[in-house]
């Protein structure tokens, strides 16, 4: 590995270094937990890089409390998200996905910014924002923000929706108006730890007192190009009794959220497998 | 690139490659060669060491971004009085070392966990430490003895 | 031999532990040499290939580059068991690990890219990556070396074994279940946690050359380097390093080895090697891949009448020592177990697909998953408890096997019994299974030789012990401490013999210009041969330190204790410091200072593959417990128990250590580990397509000795390092299949042979 780095501690020196560099061959770096196997394996000469792991910009680092979202800054790291109580408290489903990613080491460096422009479609910490309908916040050089729903940002395997200009901020997440919550992360894969997603589920389900689903949350890991949304397996939940499900419900659920499965066999899993074990969690999370 | 930081207590100011990993300015440059490669792709955990009370894999992360830090590596656990740490103690006391190439990243990932377990007053459960352990692999030992040793180090 | 012990027997720190656990142990990949290069190695691109051509000049003439060399530049001779492997390829290539190029550089990063502007022109041919379809008249010949036309009758066998006992027309007969079942076990690896690496060094001055090299047996090791560079063995000094993991992978010279010396020896400056994990992945050797046609009979009592055996091996490119791992299976197949008649046969077949070589248990597991799921099997056709089978078969002290191996002592029932107790089996395995997650326990059994193996000319061990004019002990041992923990064995050895204190005792083990001979660490051997010679040579000590000691007292005994530091005999004492210096500077001027060898009492096997031979035998039991989870298809192993026949219990801390270790592996081989190759490369060369269990998978492992006091080994102990791993994937495989009903004839059993296995049965019990 062989390029140049330009550091950026403020959001200014960031919008400068980004600005200068649009006519060169440059990349992001937060984390690195991604970008440096990334970069072992193309030539990296004349590269820049554009280091923002030293960023001082709160904007950019913490977790903020709002009254209708919480904001993750991009370099949130997956321990920072482990730790919070807040999260924990209201979005168990991103809590379990960030425990879930690697080990302790790397969810001290992972950002959840990482995580979610790296585009891959077994990102954890991405499928649990997906189901939580979560929302980027896009910089561009100029200072100018944009806004787009997760579920939209990342297009394909690898591709967002970002431009050469611009940088993500930060990730905000509607808080729930339920009364109670049924949130969780599901991962499938061989080993309990170290594992990258071969199926991943995050469901987020607000219900209401009686214990009727009023807004529900739902997205599949590893099995498209992109995390998808699974809308009609949403749609399906919304007005149910959780408690109240019959064996038909919990299948129909499943269903519909396999629609949005058109996975691939690699050597981790073939597309049979995957199917059906996402087919099979999806029932198997209401038991 | 210019980078100021602490290592295992010492102020060092120097000169580096950007694209220089931490890793390597721990065992080429400064010649600490206790932090072990295991595999530079962080799966392993051999390369584990300390950057501001967290433990990292060093073969993930650029030597630049320890400026202004304080990282600590297995030869910064051996103090004057006691040649060795306690969580040292405990791996050499209960049979957890055998060809001892993944030691240094476990000593170093238990050092951090027993820091901020101590700083919160919690005693971990055996589920917790085995899950502090998950990103440091070790072929010798079936990590039974890794993980009583650990337990010892949080027993209080 | 149950004599009451002060020191063996008793939990023991690891001798050079605080060099481990501080960071400050040197292995391979530390060393640092004045002006030391970095050496890389080409490889080629298609596994089955020929070379058009070569071009090493933009290599040649990238700044940085000391030296190239390809096979013309190098004059050597081959390199393998079957000495069928070329150091550096020429006109064909035949595996993805062959080995085109070398270049030594002032940096890792220079050679790196250097090996990148070496232009090689091939000729892509098809491969052959099946032993099935090697082994057709129309297939190529594969290894231009091979002798398998005019040895075996057809060109692409590298080697075959044939082995029989008994009467098995008789024993069909008498035979009421027979049950006939094809095995195919996966290619897995060591995945040891440092990666391969050496460091040469020679000197134009005087010829000699100097390997600080990760090897495992260390005069085999010089014996072969010298075969391959056609230089003089002695001129070989081979120093090993600390080395980060063995289980066998390093018992082979690969081609890396002589790579470096001769990149040193052109280039006149010391030479490094060392592997990235990817390349660790590709290019260390495997267990061997193999598909085994095994029939079993037993009669309606459920006593075992016969075993037919036919094993085919996937070679690879070229022959390692892993061909003869069928000396380990027919020893199962032939006497785990009381069994009449047996035959075996089997063939290692050349293919384009990278060479196996020697894994801890040398075939063995391979072998006793075939064989404990078969006994499974007849079981079930039988009616029969699957405990009670195995009892009723149990090997028995006294017994001489089919083959010859005369077990003097054996606790295979012991370890049998206690296993079931302490697992419950008998409640367990008659549970009533539903819901999502399904339970299920199995159980696998295993011998394996526990007090070394004659299959090299010599099985032997040398030791020389220094007692210096302070009451300090040097014990120069030819064996080799690979984190295994024998130095701590040794050592623990010489405390209890000699009362001397372990601050006073240093081990020699790294250095062949210094350490007597000895065979390597294989085999189970080396607590056992190693221990052994220390004790011949703690004895011709104690001769000395008597003689001198009565002189001085001026009495007469020949029972004299040793107990800190201090000599006793007759209700008097002498320090044993001021013993040997006596013998020093007194008459007769002597140091003290002793040199034994041990050679075991077993025997060569006969051409027939008959007779004794280990100096005694280890036997053991696993009883294992598994959850299934019908949705995921995962399998969660929720307990170990194991008990095992150790002879004796030396250490307990580092016996159990092993235990765990080995049960490590096991678990991985049946459930999670596989190399997967497609057209002979390899998909998944890290550890994170190559998975081997982290601490979260770990299940907790319960281990019971058996102490049978095995007049053989040192204090009545037997080898033990390689047992807890062999039946292990046999256990497991039985109880998934106690759990879900569905029999797995392959590993490893991923969660998705589970969940396809399920929905067939489904299936098929909706079609009925
Ligand atoms: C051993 C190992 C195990 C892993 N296990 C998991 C796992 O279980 N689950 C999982 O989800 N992931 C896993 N990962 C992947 C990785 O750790 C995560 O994706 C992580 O969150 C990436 O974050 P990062 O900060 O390290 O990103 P980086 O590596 O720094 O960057 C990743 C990509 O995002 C871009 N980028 C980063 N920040 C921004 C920004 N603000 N604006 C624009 N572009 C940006 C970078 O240019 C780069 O292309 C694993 C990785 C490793 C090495
Ligand atoms: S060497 Fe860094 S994780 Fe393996
Ligand atoms: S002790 Fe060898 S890898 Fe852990």
């Amino acid at each position: 590995m062989d390029f140049d780095v330009i550091n950026t501690t403020t959001k200014d020196e960031l919008l400068t270094a980004i600005e200068d560099h649009q006519d060169t061959n440059f990349r992001i770096g937060a984390g690195y937990t991604d970008l440096i196997m990334n970069l072992r394996f193309q030539p990296t000469e004349g590269m820049t890089l554009i280091n923002i792991a030293q960023m001082k910009d709160p904007s950019f680092i913490s977790i903020e409390e709002q009254q209708d979202h919480i904001v993750l800054g991009t370099l949130v790291t997956a321990s920072n998200i482990v730790n919070s109580p807040l999260i924990k408290l209201e979005f168990p489903v991103l809590h379990e996905a960030a425990l879930s990613v690697a080990s302790t080491q790397i969810r001290n460096s992972a950002t959840v910014g990482g995580n979610i422009c790296n585009a891959s479609p077994s990102a954890d910490m991405a499928g649990a924002l997906v189901a939580l309908k979560a929302v980027c916040c896009v910089l561009n050089s100029k200072g100018e923000e944009r806004i787009e729903p997760l579920a939209s940002f990342i297009v394909g395997v690898g591709k967002t929706s970002l431009d050469k200009n611009e940088v993500l901020k930060s990730i905000s997440i509607p808080r729930n108006s339920g009364d109670q919550l049924k949130s969780g992360f599901e991962k499938v894969g061989t080993r309990n730890s170290m594992e990258i997603s071969i199926v991943s589920l995050a469901y987020h389900f607000q219900l209401d007192e009686s214990g009727k689903v009023v807004d529900a949350g739902v997205s599949c890991g590893a099995v498209a190009p992109t995390i998808p949304f699974a809308e009609s397996a949403c749609d399906f939940m919304v007005g149910k009794d959780l408690d109240g499900l019959s064996e038909t419900d919990k299948e129909e659920f499943a269903e519909n959220v396999l629609k949005y499965a058109t996975p691939i066999s690699d050597i981790r899993a073939s597309e049979w497998y995957r199917k059906e074990v996402l087919f099979n969690i999806s029932q198997a999370i209401f038991d | 690139m210019k980078i100021v930081f602490k290592i295992n207590g010492k102020q060092v100011s120097m000169e580096v490659k950007p694209s220089l990993l931490l890793i390597d300015l721990i065992r080429d440059v400064l010649k600490l060669k206790g932090t072990k490669p295991g595999c530079l792709e962080g799966e392993c955990g051999a390369c584990s060491v300390i950057v501001d009370g967290e433990a990292i894999n060093s073969c993930m992360y650029l030597a630049i971004n320890v400026n202004g830090k304080e990282v600590s590596t297995i030869e910064g656990l051996t103090g004057t009085e006691n040649p060795l740490h306690k969580v040292q103690d405990k791996m050499l006391e209960h049979g957890a070392v055998q060809c001892g190439f993944c030691t240094s990243g476990i000593v170093m990932t238990t050092k951090a966990y027993s820091d901020k377990c101590l700083e919160e007053g919690i005693t971990p459960t055996r589920e917790e430490v085995k899950k502090s352990l998950e990103g440091n692999l070790c072929r010798c030992t079936g990590y039974a003895k890794i993980i009583d040793a650990a337990e010892a180090v949080y027993k209080k | 031999m149950k004599k009451n012990l002060k020191i063996i027997g008793k939990s023991h720190k690891k001798l050079d532990g605080k060099e481990r656990v501080s960071g400050k142990a040197v292995y391979g990949h530390d060393i640092e040499l004045p002006n030391m290069l970095h050496g890389a190695i080409l490889r080629t691109k298609y596994p089955c290939a020929n070379l058009i051509s070569i071009d090493t000049s933009r290599a040649e003439a990238l700044g940085g580059v000391e030296c190239v060399i390809t096979a013309k530049d190098i004059e050597v001779s081959n390199i393998s068991f079957k000495r069928d492997h070329p150091v550096l390829k020429n006109g064909t290539v035949n595996c993805n690990r062959d080995e085109i190029a070398a270049v030594a550089a002032v940096t890792k990063e220079i050679a790196n890219k250097a090996i990148r502007l070496i232009d090689v022109k091939y000729e892509v041919k098809e491969g052959v990556y099946d032993p099935i379809e090697a082994l057709k008249e129309d297939a190529p010949r594969i290894n231009e070396f091979g002798k398998g036309e005019e040895k075996f009758g057809n060109k692409n066998i590298a080697e075959t074994f044939h082995y029989d006992h008994g009467d098995m027309e008789e024993q069909k007969a008498k035979s009421h279940v027979i049950v006939k079942k094809t095995y195919e076990l996966p290619r897995v690896t060591h995945a040891c946690m440092a990666t391969s690496n050496i460091t040469a060094e020679y000197s134009e001055f005087d010829g000699r050359l100097t390997l600080w090299s990760s090897t495992q047996v260390p005069f085999l090791y010089q014996r072969d380097i010298a075969h391959a560079l056609k230089m003089d063995p002695s001129k070989i000094r081979i120093i090993q390093p600390i080395i980060g993991g063995g289980f066998g992978s390093k018992l082979d010279m690969h081609p890396f080895e002589p790579i470096c010396a001769l990149l040193s020896m052109k280039s006149k400056k010391p030479v490094q090697i060392l592997f990235s994990r990817e390349e660790e992945f590709v290019l260390s050797p495997t267990r061997q891949p193999m598909i085994i046609t095994l029939t079993t009979g037993a009669d309606e009592k459920g006593k075992f009448t016969f075993r037919e055996v036919d094993i085919i091996k996937d070679n690879g490119a070229y022959t390692s020592w892993g061909a003869t791992t069928p000396f380990v299976m027919m020893q199962t197949f032939s006497s785990l177990y009381q069994i009449p008649a047996c035959s075996f046969d089997s063939k290692a077949v050349y293919t384009n697909n990278p060479f196996a070589g020697s894994f801890r248990g040398y075939g063995n597991p391979q072998a006793t998953f075939a064989l404990e799921t078969n006994i499974d099997l007849m079981a079930e056709e039988l009616g029969m408890s699957k405990a009670e089978i195995r009892l009723k078969n149990a090997n028995f002290k006294g017994e001489v096997t089919g083959q010859g191996l005369h077990f003097k002592t054996c606790g295979a029932i012991p370890a049998l019994e206690k296993v079931l107790e302490k697992s419950n089996y008998d409640q367990r395995a008659t549970e009533r299974k539903e819901g999502r997650y399904l339970r299920g326990v199995g159980l696998g059994s295993m011998l394996h030789v526990g007090g070394g193996a004659k299959i090299y000319r010599s099985d032997g061990c040398g030791t020389t012990l220094k007692l210096d004019d302070y009451g300090y002990l040097t014990i120069i041992t030819g064996s080799n401490e690979i984190g295994q923990g024998s130095e701590t064995v040794l050592a623990m050895i010489a405390m209890e013999e000699l009362g001397i204190d372990e601050d006073k005792i240093k081990v020699i083990n790294t250095d062949t210009d210094v350490k007597p001979w000895d065979v390597g660490v294989h085999a189970s051997r080396t607590s056992f041969v190693a221990g052994n010679s220390l004790l011949g040579a703690i004895k011709l000590i104690k001769e000395k330190l008597s003689k001198k000691a009565s002189e001085l007292l001026e009495i007469e005994s020949d029972s004299w204790t040793y107990d800190n530091g201090v000599m006793l005999a007759n209700e008097q004492e002498i320090k044993i410091d001021k013993v040997a210096r006596e013998i020093h500077f007194g008459s007769p001027h002597e140091l003290c200072s002793v040199t034994y060898f041990y050679e075991p009492p077993s025997s060569f096997q006969d051409k027939e593959f008959k007779g004794d031979v280990s100096g005694n035998y280890a036997f053991a039991s696993q009883a294992i417990e598994v959850e299934v989870d019908t949705v995921t298809g995962n399998i969660a192993v929720l307990g170990v128990h194991v008990s095992q026949d150790v002879g004796r219990v030396l250490n307990p801390v580092g016996l159990q250590g092993q235990m765990e270790g080995g049960v490590a592996t096991g678990v991985g081989y049946a459930l999670t580990e596989e190399m997967i190759y497609e057209e002979g490369i390899l998909k998944n060369p890290s550890f994170h397509g190559y998975k081997i269990l982290t601490t979260t998978d770990m299940p907790p492992v319960h281990f019971y000795p058996i102490e049978t006091y095995d007049e053989a080994g040192p204090y009545g102990s037997k080898g033990a390092g390689e047992a807890p791993l062999i039946p292990t994937a046999a256990a497991i495989a039985n109880a998934v299949s106690d759990a879900i009903g569905v029999r797995f004839n392959s590993l490893p059993i991923t969660p998705e042979k589970i969940l396809r296995a399920l929905s067939e049965k489904k299936e098929k019990e909706l079609v009925s």
